[in-house]
């Protein structure tokens, strides 16, 4: 297993994600360091990045079948133990949230089936239902915050739950190979997230609109 | 059974020097690479990071001086004890000099994002090098008791 001392002490310190002002790092610095990576360990971060980056992409599949269907192929060629369980864990968390959200919208089942392939638990959330946390609240003890927040249509604090729950996650991850690469995976991923937080910055994005109608009001 | 016995006299004579040579070019590895990966962040203060990167070869010094000491016509007597006493701290200065690099990559990482704390950060590694001194010494010790 290779080890990636240069490489993670050439990464800066990432402030948690809701205390971030600005990013420490830009994409263009974070993929030059990532050069170092090497070659196997790189194309299976790109296509775990693809899969389950918090950020949009272009990249990213559109729709149930396609995520599921990309899925599989990912779990097919990454061998990484850590990066497989961060995926598994990512499709968990999504499909739980799919639940939740076909419930609110009044799905008399879930549609949650085809998906079945993504996560072990599609098949559970169809068979309890009735039940509001789907009997996962144990396993997963946010489920309940995140149904309220759904029910409350708080988007931002759903968001913020689980971005922290996976940047924990993410922390544990870097903690098991401080210096391998999951450190590395770890840090990409935190990475996105601060990204997708800072680019989702309330005030900012009503700071920004302004602008823009200042300049089209010019431009007129 | 005795040149055995004189071939592990010889083993043990070399061993500390040998060992702490191995245990300093690891640990100086890896908190070369550390450092170097560190002065791609840093705005400055590159010195310091490839100082502290080189500490572990102290380790080797202290190797050089235990062999020194245990040099001598080797025996039957004496090849046991030079074995016993070569290989024990050479195994010592080996693990001291990989643990030692290893807390200063820790070390390098704390203090590229947080520069007052590079003084601290290195207490781990001069307790470290604290471990290998009691090695080295004790090592001294003993080895004017085995019979020239």
């Amino acid at each position: 297993m290779a080890e990636y001392i240069t490489l993670v002490s050439s990464l800066p310190y990432l402030p948690p994600f809701e205390k971030a002002e600005r990013s420490p790092i830009t994409r263009l610095r974070l993929e030059q360091r990532l050069h170092s990576l090497e070659a196997d360990d790189a194309k299976q971060l790109a296509i775990a990045e693809a899969l389950v980056s918090w950020r949009l992409s272009l990249a990213k599949p559109k729709t149930d079948k396609e995520m599921v269907l990309r899925c599989r192929v990912a779990l097919q060629t990454i061998t990484q133990p850590a990066l497989r369980e961060f995926i598994e864990f990512r499709m968990d968390q999504q499909t739980i949230l799919a639940g939740l959200r076909q419930r609110q919208a009044g799905f008399a089942t879930p549609e949650l089936e085809r998906a079945s392939g993504a996560s072990r638990w599609a098949g559970f959330i169809a068979s309890h239902w009735d039940d509001p946390d789907f009997k996962l609240a144990a396993v997963y003890p946010w489920i309940p915050k995140a149904r309220s927040y759904l029910e409350a249509n708080d988007a931002r604090s759903l968001d913020s739950l689980l971005m922290n729950i996976i940047w924990q996650r993410l922390s544990l991850i870097a903690e098991s190979n401080r210096f391998g690469f999951e450190a590395v995976f770890a840090f990409v991923f935190k990475w996105d997230i601060l990204q997708a937080w800072l680019a989702r910055d309330a005030a900012k994005a009503t700071g920004r609109f302004q602008e823009l109608i200042k300049e089209v009001k010019n431009g007129n | 059974m005795e040149p055995l016995i004189l071939v592990l006299g010889w083993v043990g004579l070399y061993c500390p020097l040998a060992l702490a040579a191995i245990g300093s070019s690891v640990g100086c590895m890896r908190a070369g690479s550390a450092a170097c990966g560190a002065l791609l962040e840093v705005e400055g203060g590159y010195g310091r990071f490839i100082g502290v990167a080189a500490l572990p070869s102290s380790i080797t010094i202290y190797g050089i001086v235990v062999t020194m000491s245990l040099r001598r016509e080797l025996t039957l007597e004496n090849s046991p004890g030079v074995f016993s006493l070569g290989v024990l701290t050479g195994l010592a200065l080996l693990y001291c000099g990989i643990a030692q690099g290893d807390a200063i990559v820790a070390s390098i990482n704390a203090s590229k994002s947080k520069a007052e704390v590079f003084g601290i950060s290195m207490a781990p590694a001069a307790l470290i090098e604290g471990f290998a001194v009691f090695a080295f010494v004790f090592a001294l010790v003993l080895a004017a008791g085995i019979p020239k």
